[in-house]
């Protein structure tokens, strides 16, 4: 028994508990106590990595020491592995970038403590394999976030965390609702039995369980027709948290379920990819156009969030090896990207107290050093040559022409000069242009410049991943997962 | 049959409440009308009619047990459902008091700073 699976929760959940006793008045040593957790926990899912990409098995593991069937069952796959490793990767990051940060903030200790949560919550969805302990997780994330969105009190923020946990919550009891379904179907929670007894159901039963999850995790993933506390929510949180949401949280709590769900779940049932193609094409377009004609940075960029998160829902809608390919690279790439932007814009915020694109010039000028991580996360994004971004939506626009979808690739063409587009004009507006002479140097801490130049590095050999050997032995194994795995071979016994 | 229809009414309700209401509050009771009627559905398909507490006896067998005990798992489930529920509803509370404190007014459509 691989006892190490179960560290990347445990970690965080002693963390988050033990923190508020130990340093609720020491901010500075709740800050670095984070983020040595974080790059602890970053250390136990390489391992991991390596034990899973190597010998490309999955490790299994029934909580509590009980037998196969009874115990909760949770699973670390070349999936799940790639996840995990991205995740506590930009975690660390963005915990030592929040030292710094929240040095305006006051009892930022109990910021890092629901950090913390939010971080037990994803790596929790990632490993579990039974469907009420992904609920759990998915609520304590989830919570743990409406919380730090409100975290500094201005009205705007409240109003946003207001909107964001209703939202969420039909989002959850649609999930709910449908474990329940799920459990009076078939009378069991993990996925592996479920799946078998499923495969006797009636289509319709499965249809309806389809359309519960579906809708509670695309509220999560921000998905078009269910996008609407985002904007809001991502730009109104604090820098850190604001970089954690949309480069991580939205990936692994709303889109890693629906990865699950349309391929090694519900994979029979094809309509799920028309269905995803669908809010693909809806949030690439209409997250692209509304970011278009944004003041606010932060909102200019979760609305970009929207469009990016459509390009991976047209690639799992499209599907086969190219699809999924850039699915996982578009994901990987833009976490390292957006988290990027918005910490540099929050360093922008930390020294000129305003993240509105009217009132900053000539930024170029004043803070050289951000300005040039600033320019290389918004390249990444745009997807100009050598950035991870260019190749994930080059590997995607194949896929949809060899599939068979040309107006889908236009589109996507389309939406990438869009993408462009605005982020020129706001460098143009914003960055390279002529500061007043009032204007005093303002570059940002050390502290901050850090993590983000690690970021900056990430995002622009993220194509490093494509490399044929490279390749092989991670990207190939986890679209293997997605092309053909499926939950009903895992053996749990009877 | 009928109390699966109850359910359904239930969401229903309780939807409403979270979409056409405009104070937070009721906002706030349609969310808790919501997780109850979730709560409810976990809690029928569980049940057996004259059961017993899903502990055993001595003097039955397990065969015998089984047929007549009502499931424990869900009302397991539904706990935690609960505590969840109660999360929500103490956050919102909160933030509810914090909000009228800033913008004087629980009203959403007087709400509205952010736009676009």
């Amino acid at each position: 028994m691989n006892h190490s699976i179960i560290f990347p929760v445990v970690i965080y959940l002693g963390g988050a508990f033990l923190l508020p006793l130990l340093y609720a008045k020491n901010d500075l040593l709740a800050g670095i106590v984070t983020s040595a957790l974080t790059f602890l926990s970053f250390l136990v899912s390489v391992l991991l990595g390596l034990t899973v990409f190597t010998t490309g098995e999955r490790i299994l593991y029934f909580a509590g020491g009980w037998q196969k069937p009874l115990g909760i069952a949770l699973m670390v796959d070349p999936l799940s592995c790639l996840f995990l490793i991205i995740t506590n990767f930009i975690a660390f990051l963005i915990a030592v970038y929040s030292i710094t940060y929240t040095k305006k903030h006051s009892r930022a200790a109990y910021f890092y403590v629901l950090f913390m949560l939010i971080l037990a919550g994803m790596n929790g969805i990632l490993i579990s394999m039974d469907l009420f302990n992904i609920f759990v997780f998915f609520e304590i994330a989830s919570i743990a976030s409406f919380v730090l969105v409100a975290f500094g009190l201005r009205a705007e923020e409240l109003e946003a965390s207001l909107k964001y946990t209703v939202i969420s919550f039909i989002a959850s009891t649609m999930i709910l609702l449908g474990l329940a379904v799920v459990y009076g179907f078939t009378g069991t929670l993990n996925i592996t039995a479920f799946m078998r007894i499923a495969a006797g159901l009636p289509q319709t039963h499965l249809w309806f369980i389809l359309g519960l999850f579906l809708a509670g995790f695309a509220i999560k993933a921000a998905l078009v027709p269910f996008h609407a506390w985002l904007p809001d929510a991502h730009s109104m949180a604090p820098a850190p948290v604001s970089a954690l949401l949309s480069g991580l949280f939205i990936k692994v709590v709303g889109f890693y379920g629906i990865i699950r769900l349309a391929t090694n779940i519900f994979g029979s049932i094809p309509q799920i990819r028309v269905v995803l193609l669908l809010f693909g094409i809806l949030s690439m377009v209409l997250g692209g156009l509304m970011a278009y004609g944004q003041k606010n940075i932060k909102r200019l960029l979760a609305y970009s969030t929207i469009s990016q998160i459509g390009y991976c829902a047209i690639g799992l809608g499209i599907g086969g090896y190219l699809g999924y390919l850039g699915v996982l690279l578009h994901i990987i790439s833009h976490a390292f990207s957006k988290s990027l932007l918005f910490l540099n814009i929050g360093a922008v915020e930390y020294m000129t107290g305003t993240t509105d694109s009217d009132k900053l010039k000539g930024l170029y000028d004043r803070m050289p050093y951000t300005t040039a991580l600033a320019s290389t996360g918004m390249f990444g994004i745009a997807g100009i040559p050598p950035m991870g971004n260019f190749w994930s939506k080059l590997i995607i626009i194949f896929s949809a022409v060899q599939a068979g979808y040309p107006g889908i690739a236009a589109l996507c063409v389309l939406v990438a000069v869009i993408t462009l587009g605005y982020f020129l004009k706001l460098q143009r507006t914003v960055y390279y242009n002529k500061a007043s002479d009032t204007a005093k140097m303002l570059e940002a801490p050390s502290g901050m410049l850090a993590p983000m130049t690690v970021l900056a590095f990430a995002a622009v050999f993220a194509g490093i991943l494509l490399i044929p050997g490279i390749r092989s032995c991670c990207l190939d194994k986890a679209v293997g997962v997605m092309e053909n795995f499926s939950y009903i071979n895992v053996d749990i016994g009877d | 049959m009928i109390i699966y229809l109850l359910v359904a009414l239930m969401v229903f309700i309780g939807l409403y409440g979270i979409i056409a209401k405009k104070n937070i509050i009721k906002i706030i009771v349609g969310m808790n009308i919501l997780g109850y009627a979730t709560n409810l559905l976990f809690i029928v398909l569980g049940y057996k009619w004259n059961g017993i507490a899903p502990i055993i006896p001595q003097n039955i067998t397990v065969e015998r047990f089984v047929q007549t005990a009502v499931d424990p798992l869900p009302q397991a489930l539904v706990l935690t459902a609960i505590v969840i529920d109660l999360g929500f509803s103490a956050f919102l509370a909160a933030l509810a008091i914090r909000m009228y404190a800033k913008y004087g007014t629980f009203d959403t459509d007087k709400i509205r700073r952010l736009k676009g």
